[in-house]
């Protein structure tokens, strides 16, 4: 997946470049209509959501959509697909009322798809480099799983999420339709683990995203 | 009728714009397919690891159990048949189940003496469902009181699964004609991956030491 997303990020590059070419040198460049990002996304989990994954996990993709209201003033929405996932070995299991205990090497990962509304407010749209900060607002689809064997102990749970995130966009030329995506942002869901002796709350993350972005003027 | 006219220049860029989404919704196809699979690619290989899965009989107090006895082989159940087997790793399977009951308090019977609890070893080689008649008979050399009450064992159990049972000869339900299997490990996966010897014999002490309640005071 990096090397197909570094394979179009170098191809919109290029061509955005010999586009800004043709523009005169005082062209300031423009506040587009609406915006479209779709990035790669790196997961970090922190809080009771790291002793559940503790790794950092790129296996994440988000699609999203602004449309300026007024000004640096944009509204629009995310969403994504991301996994954490981590290995543990020879990790014990007990259901104590039972008398059962299984030790086994064991896969625990949590598959999600947030969606999200999402207000933006960008410093300077009309310029090379767009910074912005916004807030997301939604919810998430995740599923909790436990995996020992061929056997896949699962949970799914539904949650309220808010998304703080600053980021920026890098335009390829100042009156190219095409840019990057740089973005950071904090994650706080209502969502939980409960899953054996696994008991997470308020699950959190924190969330690198790097993608591109097609600008409609 | 209106008519929208191109020169070359913007014809081009049409081109240019449509090239590149096209590449764009590839590049995300492409992207979504190999980032969005649900489950991790290296889940695959816990299949190969050795679980191992125990359970005890939580209404029983070990501690009213002094002394066991165990065969001298496994027994082996395929789909054909059910041989007992003495080779290297089921002698070092069996000793180190001894090694373990005696660590935890248990005194091994003398051969004429009735123990408290019997342990039979079976390994599941391809096997869905089998019947066994629990041989106790082994166990009461000379105590035949309860002979010839064979209670019958149907089971289902998955492929590569060794069994450890440990059965309690002191409370047999002669009404009945019942066995009670007071503590059962199993150690799956042994038709998977390498296994050696060593890897088998750990899980064997591992089986124990996730259940600190199999002990006794001599």
């Amino acid at each position: 997946m990096k090397k197909i997303l570094s394979v179009i990020t170098v191809f919109v590059l290029m061509t955005g470049l010999v586009q800004s070419q043709d523009k005169p040198a005082s062209s300031m460049g423009y506040t587009p209509k609406s915006y479209y990002t779709i990035s790669w996304n790196t997961t970090f989990t922190i809080g009771d959501f790291n002793k559940w994954v503790g790794n950092a996990s790129p296996a994440g993709f988000d699609i999203g959509g602004r449309y300026f209201i007024h000004n640096g003033l944009a509204v629009g929405f995310n969403i994504s697909w991301q996994r954490v996932s981590e290995n543990y070995s020879q990790q014990t299991y007990t259901i104590p009322d039972k008398g059962i205990a299984i030790n086994a090497e064991n896969c625990r990962f949590t598959w999600m798809v947030p969606f999200q509304a999402v207000i933006a407010y960008h410093f300077i749209p009309d310029k090379l480099i767009s910074p912005y900060i916004s807030l997301g607002i939604g919810g998430d689809y995740m599923e909790h799983h436990l995996m020992i064997q061929e056997y896949d102990i699962y949970k799914t749970v539904w949650d309220f999420s808010l998304t703080p995130e600053i980021g920026a966009l890098v335009r390829f030329g100042s009156y190219s339709n095409w840019g990057a995506l740089i973005a950071f942002n904090y994650k706080w869901t209502t969502n939980q683990i409960a899953l054996y002796e696994t008991t997470s709350k308020n699950l959190q993350m924190l969330n690198l995203k790097v993608g591109i972005v097609m600008m409609i003027r | 009728m209106n008519r929208k006219f191109y020169n070359s220049k913007q014809y081009s860029n049409n081109i240019n714009m449509k090239a590149k989404l096209g590449l764009l919704i590839l590049g995300v196809g492409m992207a979504f397919t190999l980032s969005c699979t649900k489950y991790p690619a290296e889940t695959d290989r816990l299949l190969e690891d050795l679980a191992v899965i125990t359970q005890y009989d939580t209404k029983v107090d070990f501690n009213t159990y002094k002394t066991y006895s165990i065969t001298s082989y496994i027994m082996k159940v395929t789909d054909k048949d059910t041989i007992p087997i003495t080779d290297q790793t089921a002698v070092a399977v069996l000793a180190e189940i001894d090694k373990n009951m005696q660590a935890r308090g248990f005194v091994k019977s003398a051969s004429a003496v009735k123990p408290d609890l019997g342990i039979e070893v079976f390994y599941f080689e391809n096997t869905t469902v089998y019947t066994y008649y629990y041989d106790y008979w082994g166990y009461y050399p000379y105590g035949g009181y309860y002979y010839p009450y064979y209670p019958v064992y149907y089971a289902s159990y998955t492929t590569g699964l060794a069994s450890i049972q440990l059965m309690d000869l002191k409370n047999v339900d002669p009404v009945k004609q019942l066995i009670y299997c007071r503590w059962n490990a199993g150690i799956r996966g042994l038709l998977t991956g390498t296994h050696t010897t060593s890897d088998i014999t750990a899980r064997v002490d591992q089986a124990f030491i996730q259940t600190p309640q199999l002990q006794t005071t001599p």
